[in-house]
């Protein structure tokens, strides 16, 4: 206040700006954000504050005394250390997670945009009941969802080894995919595409939607085949829709948790398969070392804000380089 | 503990929070119920006990009669509430970090040297002493709940674990249910020719409890106290590890039980037993009552006999059950009263009765084993002769929640490592918690 009051006392020259003016400039600066406050305020506390708070737990020793007395117990960056010189960080954890968020990733947008295609070219019934199919599938919980998958392949009752069997493929009573890490996430991949693709092809269906009629008719008469419309026409045009389903697919598949924790084995009792997420739980939850798992939160958090700006950055560098 | 209430008191909604928060923010929220203790509308005290759901099938008309005596004793009012087994861990610990504690609740045996340890538990060993009350309880409960002279909780209700078997089918292949290990295999055997389609002897990868009585019977242990009042781990030692390749052989040398029990766990290898595809299973008395519960033939279908000793005798079985803990009341004696009422005479007799588990008092479990019925005489007399408990620490609790036993025999039974490098390799893992 006090380093303004010579600025004040000393208008710049031709300054026609009278006090109320610049009284009124002021409010129209203030007013979207008075607006904004509401929202601003509840996005604070729900989102930035237990932010603050994983960071804050993550440089703690914090266990169930701390939880009981409320006690802070900071101990620097050795959550850190120890996650970050844990080699089973660098071969099993970190691995699973990327390569299966890859393989989702990859898969969700390559069905949903397979699917997305056909919508287009359905008719109006048919429309109607393949996306009704889509949406429950979409709707089902990944809790529900998981269990049926386990359901599916559980070696003695399962529908695949049923099958299997019935073609004397395999020996049933020999049989587990989920003590494997390789048949394991197979089935988890499985799950997760099929949760996640229904998204990605209603976003693009109605992406497709925006391509106005004339282009591939046009492309049609300078005898361009399907595989040039969908690359010359389709992707651009919609690639904005692209993008925001991939940044969310690699965000959701990154962090998957129950479709992992709810398996036979993946709860902890069969360490090839954990993920970031998982881990973060046994943790805190399993272990009460609530300041491990919050590292192990924060280490999740930034590779998804890595990735993400990685990815963003590239896209907008395509986008002005035409 | 009472004295730092009031500072509880006003920390608490920054605290419940704040954690509350971080909980979220992790994305792995469960239910966790709010509720407010607040007083009863009777104007008497209020205590809140919270009671784990389904341990009695129909526990309705047992809290009204509790609830009416404890009013009927104290003039205070008694508010009970259910909570699931499955998430009760995760909120007993949000509760911790809310200040929302129960007065009194009930906890598994592996919790008490937990919460003992972070200050949640208040120390019952007055109490128990004043009323005479230490001698005469079971003393696998009763160990499971001592931590260095301090005693969590008050030993409430137990189970025990034994060798369960089809006895029609054992009868209609002229067999006996096994005396020694050696016969244990033997019967497997002679079951996977008689009766091909079933699966003799499942070896569930994900229950742990399946595996002690092995190691125990061995001579072995899970781990040992040494001098300093440090825990080591003794899984790896020669004893132990034969028990466990003795289990684990009957899968994978013997072909008795099935891949896909790799990593079943106990309620998956119940299912088995219950739809018929199992022959023999070592599971909890207490399941003896939901069988019988959802079909009354079962009665005549099953037999029970303790899990045999390596050449006779009985193998030691983990005791599990519940104690009953005080939360820092700041109505003590009430909560005593509530407790003592809870886990002796009648109360603790007809919850015992209703829910197929034993009583925590000695006394009474010498009554039920009296009464000779053979679907619980055996259980009583393992529990009575051969039971044991778990390594008394809250770090055991770290151990059993990372699954390292459950991992050893997954590793075991899939292929992936002998018996002694499994062993090993969980030995490691115990100890690196145990030392931290």
């Amino acid at each position: 206040m006090a380093a303004d009051r010579p600025v004040k006392a000393r208008p710049p020259r031709g300054g026609r700006a009278p006090r109320s003016a610049r009284r009124a400039a002021t409010g129209r600066a203030l007013r979207p954000w008075l607006l904004l406050a509401p929202a601003l305020t509840v996005l604070a506390v729900l989102l930035f504050w237990p932010l603050a708070r994983v960071v804050l737990l993550s440089f703690q020793d914090y266990g169930l005394r701390q939880i009981n007395t409320g006690e802070s117990n900071y101990t620097g960056l050795d959550n850190y250390r120890d996650i970050l010189g844990d080699s089973f960080l660098w071969k099993t954890v970190l691995p699973n997670t990327v390569f299966f968020a890859g393989a989702c990733v990859g898969l969700t947008l390559v069905v949903g945009t397979l699917v997305a295609l056909l919508l287009q070219r359905l008719g109006r019934v048919w429309r109607v009941i393949c996306s009704t199919v889509i949406m429950m599938a979409w709707a089902m919980p990944a809790v529900t969802g998981t269990y049926v998958w386990i359901w599916i392949f559980d070696p003695l009752d399962g529908v695949v080894s049923g099958g299997l069997d019935g073609l004397g493929l395999i020996e049933p009573r020999e049989t587990n995919w989920f003590t494997d890490r390789w048949s394991f996430y197979a089935i988890a991949t499985l799950n997760v595409v099929h949760h996640g693709f229904p998204f990605v092809a209603i976003t693009l269906y109605a992406a497709l939607l925006t391509i106005p009629r004339e282009l591939p008719e046009a492309a049609v008469c300078d005898g361009a085949g399907p595989w040039q419309r969908f690359w010359l026409i389709t992707v651009p045009t919609i690639r904005p829709a692209f993008a925001v389903v991939t940044i969310l697919s690699i965000i959701w598949d990154f962090k998957v948790f129950a479709q992992i924790y709810l398996m036979p084995g993946g709860a902890g009792a069969n360490e090839d398969v954990l993920n970031l997420g998982v881990w973060s739980y046994i943790q805190s939850f399993s272990r009460n070392e609530y300041g491990t798992g919050s590292a192990i939160a924060v280490l999740l958090t930034l590779l998804l804000l890595a990735i993400t700006v990685v990815y963003v950055r590239a896209l907008s560098r395509e986008k002005d380089e035409p | 503990m009472r004295q730092s209430f009031r500072g509880r008191a006003s920390r608490t909604a920054l605290r419940r929070l704040a954690t509350g928060a971080a909980v979220l923010s992790l994305g792995l929220v469960t239910a966790c119920g709010g509720d407010d203790g607040d007083d009863g509308a009777s104007g008497g005290p209020t205590l809140e006990v919270w009671i784990m759901e389904g341990t009695n099938p129909d526990a309705g008309p047992y809290v009204a009669e509790l609830q009416a005596a404890f009013t009927e004793r104290t003039g205070a009012t008694l508010e009970v509430q259910f909570i699931q087994w499955a998430d009760a861990h995760d909120r007993f610990t949000t509760a911790m970090a809310g200040g929302e504690l129960p007065d009194v609740a009930e906890i598994g045996t592996t919790w008490a040297p937990e919460f003992g340890a972070a200050g949640a538990l208040t120390d019952l060993a007055e109490q128990i002493e004043a009323d005479g009350l230490g001698d005469d309880l079971v003393p696998g409960l009763y160990e499971a709940a001592q931590v260095d002279g301090a005693v969590y909780g008050m030993p409430w209700y137990a189970g025990i674990r034994s060798l369960m078997y089809r006895s029609d089918i054992f009868a209609e292949h002229d067999l006996q249910p096994p005396t020694t290990w050696q016969e244990l295999r033997e019967v497997a055997r002679q079951l996977r020719v008689s009766e091909p389609d079933m699966i003799p002897f499942p070896v569930s990868g994900g229950s742990e409890y399946g595996l002690y009585p092995f190691v125990w019977g061995a001579g072995g242990e899970i781990a040992e106290q040494t001098g300093d009042g440090q825990w080591r781990s003794a899984i790896n030692a020669p004893e132990a590890v034969e028990g466990i390749e003795f289990y684990t052989s009957l899968a994978t040398e013997d072909g008795l039980s099935v891949a896909a029990a790799e990593t079943w766990l106990e309620t998956d290898q119940l299912e088995s037993f219950q739809n018929g595809d199992s022959a023999m299973v070592i599971n909890g008395n207490w399941t003896v009552n939901t069988l019988i519960a959802d079909d009354p033939a079962w009665a005549d279908r099953i037999g029970v006999v303790p899990v045999p000793g390596q050449d006779g005798g009985f193998s030691p079985s983990f005791v599990g059950g519940s104690l009953l803990g005080e939360f820092g009341s700041d109505e003590p004696e009430l909560a005593w009263e509530l407790i003592s009422m809870m886990t002796t005479g009648e109360h603790a007799a007809a919850w015992a009765e209703q829910s197929g588990y034993f009583p925590g008092q000695q006394s009474l479990l010498e009554e039920v084993q009296q009464e000779a019925d053979p679907l619980v005489a055996p259980f009583a007399q393992a529990m009575l002769e051969a039971g044991a408990s778990l390594p008394v620490t809250d770090r055991y609790g770290a151990i059993q929640g990372e699954q390292v036993v459950q991992g050893m025999l997954q590793s075991i039974l899939s292929g992936d490592r002998s018996a002694q490098e499994a062993a090993d390799e969980a030995a490691a893992a115990m100890d690196e918690t145990f030392g931290g």
